[in-house]
């Protein structure tokens, strides 16, 4: 049973040329009526208060349900994202064409380790 | 909620087991999608060859100041009762139809697609499908950690 079947929800990416660039043919870009874009190009000299802002406004959009950043973007505002604890938008790490898929760095994954190792009783010796 | 502290152990050990499985799905999604995305990547690439490496920039991406287009790829949320968190995303594909403000991605680039751009779009689209079920992996992983969290602080209370 579709939960909301009128317009569905977007996905939005945040991330290098090459990524916005593959998700946009992709078929996943917007420019809704108020002329607001559902994707942000990063690159060498893009400052991290935009990407920082541009997340935290991509978080509060309700039209807007998975956010796609690239690693190394996502490691700009770790912060951000690690305080980014409801389900709701889904924040999904992918890779990038210069920086590779590392599992150590990804905010889900680290969560799910320090829940895991808390559960682990203490042995003394 | 169980009330025994040997009926939470037990379903303790049950959900730590589906969390690693769950981990290890959502490990697997991003080796997949990596993979993926090299190979789109790499079409782009052969693209900017053949036409020019001003063919697929950022360049061509519509901004703030372009014509409003809506998204041909969304997503639906559906209820599924046999999954802890109760839901999970599917894709919806529209067509394209310029009235609609629909557009095609690929004429943003080039109104003559050559064959590796149109490789690239139809490896970035299988992308999304595993982003999809890359994500309600990740729902799903969360919801298992808070159900978690949530026996945890019930056994210590009791």
């Amino acid at each position: 049973m579709a939960l909301h079947s009128a317009r569905g929800k977007l996905i939005s990416v945040i991330g290098d040329e090459d990524t916005c660039v593959g998700f946009l043919l992709g078929g996943v870009g917007e420019i809704n009526k108020n002329r607001h874009p559902n994707f942000m190009v990063v690159d060498k000299n893009t400052p991290v208060s935009e990407v920082e802002d541009c997340f935290r406004r991509f978080v509060k959009r309700d039209d807007i349900d998975i956010i796609l950043i690239n690693q190394n973007c996502a490691e700009l505002i770790r912060h951000v994202i690690d305080a980014h604890t409801s389900p709701v938008p889904a924040v999904l790490e992918i890779p990038s064409k210069d920086h590779p898929y590392d599992a150590s760095k990804d905010s889900i994954l680290r969560r799910a380790r320090v829940s895991f190792i808390s559960s682990i009783p203490k042995v003394h010796y | 909620m169980p009330s025994k502290k040997e009926e939470i152990g037990n379903l303790l050990d049950l959900l730590y087991l589906e969390m690693l499985d769950l981990i290890e799905q959502y490990a697997t999604s991003r080796v997949n999608i990596e993979k993926l995305m090299n190979s789109g990547q790499l079409m782009l690439a052969k693209t900017r060859y053949l036409k020019g490496s001003q063919t697929i920039s950022s360049a061509q991406i519509p901004t703030e100041n372009s014509n409003t287009f809506n998204a041909l790829c969304v997503l639906e949320e559906q209820k599924n009762d046999t999954k802890i968190s109760s839901v999970e995303y599917s894709l919806m594909r529209r067509n394209v139809d310029k009235d609609k403000e629909f557009v095609e991605p690929m004429h943003w680039f080039t109104l003559l697609p050559p064959s590796s751009l149109r490789t690239a779009s139809d490896h970035f689209k299988k992308c999304l499908e595993l982003v999809l079920e890359s994500a309600n992996v990740q729902r799903e992983l969360l919801a298992v950690m808070d159900h978690i969290d949530r026996l945890k602080q019930h056994c210590k209370a009791l």
